[in-house]
Parts: structure tokens; C-alpha cells; sequence
């Protein structure tokens, strides 16, 4: 009898992903008419939302209840699931980005602000605070800032919290924006130095439309940095990879954070994001010039950092 | 096997026109085929007919480009070698050229080898300019009429397009000697050796192709790094120290002779004296 039920225990545990992917028919249907003209929502643009379809309209709102069931415990899952190896991913990605002025460049030059850095996603704060810490640290430039912009308000508000405790709190070296980045008139163009949109872009609806507005606001010369989870090259890694995402991170979310479907979502997410060059190519796309091969892997593919320079016009 | 005989027919390439290829063929050909494999010892008495000149390949084969840097690269690098012999081999200075260039501070980003980019842009640039200034100027080699000579000589003039940046110099090698830099800097210096000996009119096929770009590319690596101490202010003693190195060589060839004669004496003699005693060898 008990192991029954710890079996029928660890069945929900296991196979809840794979029901909640099944749909039922619709319960009524007029008999008279075909199907495809009693479907309402045919002619609309499908996007996927992890391994399911939807309308593209309803992925927006998806998401957005995604974050806001995992935005308070966002830190200590992101610790479980990546065994803290995202913050030395963070880490490598702002020092790699080097923001802030140096001195030396400074110095006989009052023309220099700081760089307006624009931080996608960043709701949570985590990569905002590190580029505001190494641009202060390391280049004593106390003129750059970073506008935080997320189109969750219960990431912003966990962001605002974390903020209470760093020097930037109150300050002008720090923004926080509520905004879909697929469209944001409130920001002038050509007004940003650095964009980044760190394990962002992959929940985004239309990434090329966010690319193009990326574009758009950065100064001729900006760039735009972009970490992302993609495709691991190594097979049996990727295997290994693979059987940790579809089957320990759900049960992590449900453990920890009480919540499967979220993670379910992100999971599949990670598995429908393109690969690097793919994404490459859609970087290229909307008009940035390509660094050397364009990304860089960083353990062994799990997760990757695109770059793309805003060309400077010809003289 | 199939790759080998695909390999085969290149030596007759010349003699086809190239309409006659595929479009795919000849562009595979032309990315695969090294400028330095061209016998190219004739067009140095002739250096300004060099582009008509030179039969073997030229239509097929415009020199390679020094580096593969973007325009919009090349415009920062070049703007940057201007800040190197005050700020050195830097990211200051890159982020100076970036400015001196119309871009941004962050735009560096566009080098993900950061200073290193700077230092191989340095090497590749230089390494245009010597091939630039030898097919330009007609009475280059004046009196060197042998290779050796002219290998001299091209060692020595690149050695002095390293002198306003000769402060800096130990910087660049110790950043060259990084683990993650060595491959490229030694196929940089391959590069450097290779175009040496094809401006020299080298023309070996045998295996003296690999003894003498090792040696060239080792007596050049060994004399820059005398360079960044050589307290003379014209280089002389870098130019001397070459000298002593060709003259090592040569001792050295020489040795190498001499032992490989000895070796064969006694080979001879070994064979003549079995035979002598009845073998059948």
C-alpha cells in the first residue's frame, strides 16, 4: 500500500509535464459546420511557449506569469540548477564587457560621461549591480549608469528590494524601467552605449523585433551583448545535459520553489532557443557588425555570449 | 584516395582558363592555396612587372591581404598604433584609437583578443608594409645578389620598423608568450619567415622548405628579443647579433655537410669491404 502511493507520488511528480501538454477537444461542436470555421483563433501568428503552441498575443502574458511565480525565489533556484555556475557566468560576462571609463581615458577629456548602459531583462538586478561594482571598482568612474528595463513588474519590484542594499539605491547611476523590449518609444535612438539582455531574449515573442529596437537606441559604435542559454557541441555532455534539464530541474521548481510548470516552461524554452549561429545570423540581421566568430561558449555551450557592434557611418 | 587524386590535377592549373572551372572549384582552389608555394624567384629582377609578370597563378591568385581585420577593425587598430609607444600595447590605447576613429569606448568589444588583437595587427601590418616596400622599390637588395644576402637584409629592415615601439617591445613578447596567444604568434612568425624567403627568392621544394623558415623564423624571434635591451641607439648591435647568428648557421651547415660526407665514406667503405670478402650486396 505505501508503495503504492509513493509510486502514484512520484508518477504525478514525472509525468504532470507531459499531461498538462495534452489539450482536450473543444466540449462542444456544432455538428453542422466544419471545425477549422468554428476555430476563432485561426488566422492568427502561432509562437511556442516551450514545447507547446500559442497564439502570439497569449505568449506575453504567459511569461509574464512564469516570472511572477518565480521572481522571489529567482536566486536560490538559479543557484540549485545551475550549481552556482551562473555567477561566474555573469561574473566572466561583465568582466568581458570591461564597462566604465578608465581613468587614463579620462583624464584631459570633460567630454566623457560615463556610458549609458541599458540592461534588458534585468529585472532581478543581478547583472546591473555587477557593471555599476566594476565600473565604480575597477575605473573609479562614478558617472555611468544602468537603466534596468523589464516587462515583469514583480522581477522590477524584487530588483528595487535588492537594490535597497547597494551604494546605487536613490541614485542617478540607476533606473528602473517597466517596458516591452520589442517596442520602447520612451527611449531616444542613438542614446545607449551597451545593451544587454542576459537569460532574457529566449522569452521574448518576436526576438528579431527586440533586435531591431536594440539597433535602434544604440550609438553608432554601442554594442549589444547577449548571454543566452544555447546548444551544447559535445554529444555525450549534451546527453548528460539534457537529462538534468528535462528531469531534475522541474522536480528542483517543484521542491523549492513549488511551482513545476514554470520550470517545465523554462526548460523547453532553453531546448527551443536557436543555436549560436544561428542567432548569429539574426544578429546580423538587424544590421550589427559581428566580432570575430560572432560568440563564445562558456561551459562547453550550455550557455553562450553573442556580441554585435552598432556599424559607425562613413564619413 | 579520392582526396589524392582531387589533389593531383592542381599543378596543371595554370594551363586551363579559368572559365573552364566551375564557379565552386576555382574558388575552392584559390582559398586553399598558399601565396608562399609559388615559385616566385624571377619577378625580383623585374619587381614592377611583378602583378603581369608573374605566370603562375597571378590571374587565379592576387596576394593574399596581410590580416582579416574588418575596415571599420582596420580603422581602430590604425588609429590605436598612434597611442602604442606612449600607452604601450594596451587596452588604453585601443580605447584611444576607438575615439581617434569615431567609435565609442565600448566599441573594443569588436576585438575579442582585446590588446592581443592589437599586437598581431602590429606584426600582420608591418609584415605588409616590408612586401610593400620591397615590390616597390626597384634597388631594394643593392648589392645582395644571393639569397642569404637578401634574407639579411629583409630580417634587418623589418627589425627597424620595431624602433618607435622598441620601449614597448618586452611587453608584446611576454603577451606573445601567453599559452592561450603561443599558436597564433608562431603562425604569425611562420608567416613573417615565409614571406622573408619568398621576397628572397627562395625557391626550395625539398625539405630545406621547413629548415629554412625554422631558421629564419628563429634568428628572427631571438634577435627582437635582444632588440627591447640593445642600448645603441641605431639598432647596431641587433644588426651584429644577426650577423653572428647567419654565421652560426653557416658553421653549422657546414658541420652538417661534413658529418653527412663522413657518413657516407664509411657507408662505402663498408660495402666495398663486403664485397671485397664475396657478399652479394
Amino acid at each position: 500500500m505505501a508503495s503504492m502511493s509513493t509510486r502514484s507520488a512520484w508518477r504525478t511528480l514525472h509525468y504532470s509535464a507531459k499531461r498538462r501538454a495534452f489539450q482536450p477537444p473543444t466540449p462542444y461542436r456544432c455538428f453542422s459546420c466544419t471545425r477549422a470555421s468554428q476555430d476563432q483563433k485561426h488566422d492568427e501568428r502561432m509562437t511556442h511557449f516551450g514545447f507547446t503552441n500559442v497564439p502570439e498575443s497569449e505568449k506575453e502574458s504567459r511569461v509574464g506569469a512564469v516570472f511572477s511565480s518565480v521572481a522571489s525565489s529567482y536566486d536560490t533556484m538559479n543557484d540549485l540548477m545551475s550549481l552556482g555556475i551562473h555567477r561566474l557566468w555573469k561574473d566572466h560576462f561583465v568582466r568581458s564587457l570591461n564597462p566604465g571609463s578608465p581613468l587614463s581615458a579620462r583624464i584631459n577629456n570633460p567630454t566623457q560621461k560615463g556610458w549609458n548602459i541599458l540592461d534588458i531583462a534585468g529585472g532581478t538586478g543581478d547583472i546591473a549591480f555587477r557593471m555599476l561594482d566594476h565600473a565604480t571598482n575597477i575605473h573609479h568612474d562614478v558617472e555611468t549608469r544602468v537603466t534596468i528595463s523589464d516587462i515583469n513588474a514583480d522581477m522590477l519590484a524584487e530588483g528595487r528590494k535588492r537594490s535597497l542594499s547597494t551604494p546605487y539605491y536613490g541614485t542617478s547611476r540607476l533606473d528602473f524601467v517597466e517596458a516591452n523590449a520589442e517596442s520602447m518609444p520612451h527611449i531616444p535612438s542613438e542614446s545607449v552605449d551597451l545593451y544587454t539582455v542576459v537569460f532574457g531574449i529566449r522569452n521574448f515573442t518576436d526576438k528579431q523585433a527586440a533586435l531591431n529596437e536594440a539597433f535602434r537606441v544604440l550609438k553608432p559604435g554601442g554594442v549589444f551583448a547577449c548571454m543566452e542559454f544555447s546548444k551544447v557541441d559535445n554529444p555525450v555532455f549534451d546527453a548528460v545535459y539534457k537529462r538534468w534539464n528535462f528531469a531534475a530541474i522541474p522536480l528542483i521548481g517543484q521542491l523549492v520553489a513549488g511551482d513545476r510548470d514554470s520550470y517545465q516552461y523554462l526548460v523547453e524554452s532553453i531546448e527551443r532557443f536557436p543555436s549560436q549561429e544561428e542567432f548569429r545570423g539574426m544578429i546580423q540581421k538587424a544590421g550589427f557588425m559581428i566580432p570575430g566568430k560572432g560568440y563564445e561558449n562558456l561551459t562547453g555551450g550550455i550557455a553562450a555570449i553573442h556580441k554585435g557592434i552598432k556599424p559607425v557611418p562613413k564619413a | 584516395m579520392a582526396s589524392l587524386a582531387r589533389l593531383i590535377p592542381r599543378g596543371s592549373i595554370p594551363s586551363i582558363k579559368p572559365s573552364q572551372f566551375s564557379r565552386p572549384l576555382t574558388t575552392c582552389i584559390r582559398a586553399s592555396r598558399q601565396p608562399s608555394l609559388r615559385p616566385n624567384t624571377s619577378h625580383f629582377n623585374t619587381p614592377l612587372k611583378q602583378s603581369s609578370k608573374r605566370s603562375y597563378h597571378s590571374d587565379l591568385h592576387p596576394p593574399l591581404p596581410p590580416h582579416s581585420y574588418t575596415n571599420s577593425q582596420t580603422a581602430i587598430l590604425e588609429a590605436a598604433l598612434s597611442h602604442v609607444p606612449t600607452h604601450g600595447f594596451t587596452n588604453t590605447s585601443l580605447t584611444l584609437g576607438a575615439r581617434d576613429a569615431g567609435f565609442l569606448d565600448v566599441s573594443v568589444q569588436l576585438f575579442p583578443r582585446g590588446e592581443f588583437d592589437l599586437i598581431l595587427f602590429w606584426l600582420a601590418s608591418r609584415r605588409g608594409l616590408l612586401r610593400a616596400k620591397v615590390e616597390s622599390d626597384v634597388d631594394f637588395f643593392k648589392g645582395d645578389v644571393d639569397v642569404n644576402g637578401k634574407i639579411k637584409a629583409l630580417i634587418l629592415e623589418r627589425l627597424r620598423m620595431n624602433e618607435s615601439v622598441r620601449e614597448q617591445w618586452q611587453d608584446a613578447l611576454a603577451q606573445m608568450s601567453l599559452l592561450g596567444n603561443i599558436p597564433l604568434s608562431l603562425a604569425e612568425l611562420h608567416a613573417l619567415s615565409n614571406d622573408i624567403l619568398s621576397l628572397a627568392g627562395d625557391a626550395s621544394v625539398d625539405g630545406s622548405w621547413y629548415t629554412r623558415r625554422a631558421a629564419v623564423g628563429a634568428i628572427y624571434a631571438s634577435a627582437e628579443v635582444v632588440m627591447t635591451r640593445d642600448p645603441s641607439v641605431d639598432m647596431s648591435e641587433t644588426a651584429s647579433f644577426v650577423e653572428r647568428r647567419f654565421e652560426d648557421r653557416d658553421i653549422l651547415a657546414k658541420k652538417v655537410e661534413v658529418i653527412g660526407q663522413c657518413f657516407s665514406f664509411w657507408g662505402n667503405t663498408i660495402v666495398g669491404v663486403g664485397r671485397s670478402y664475396g657478399l652479394k650486396i
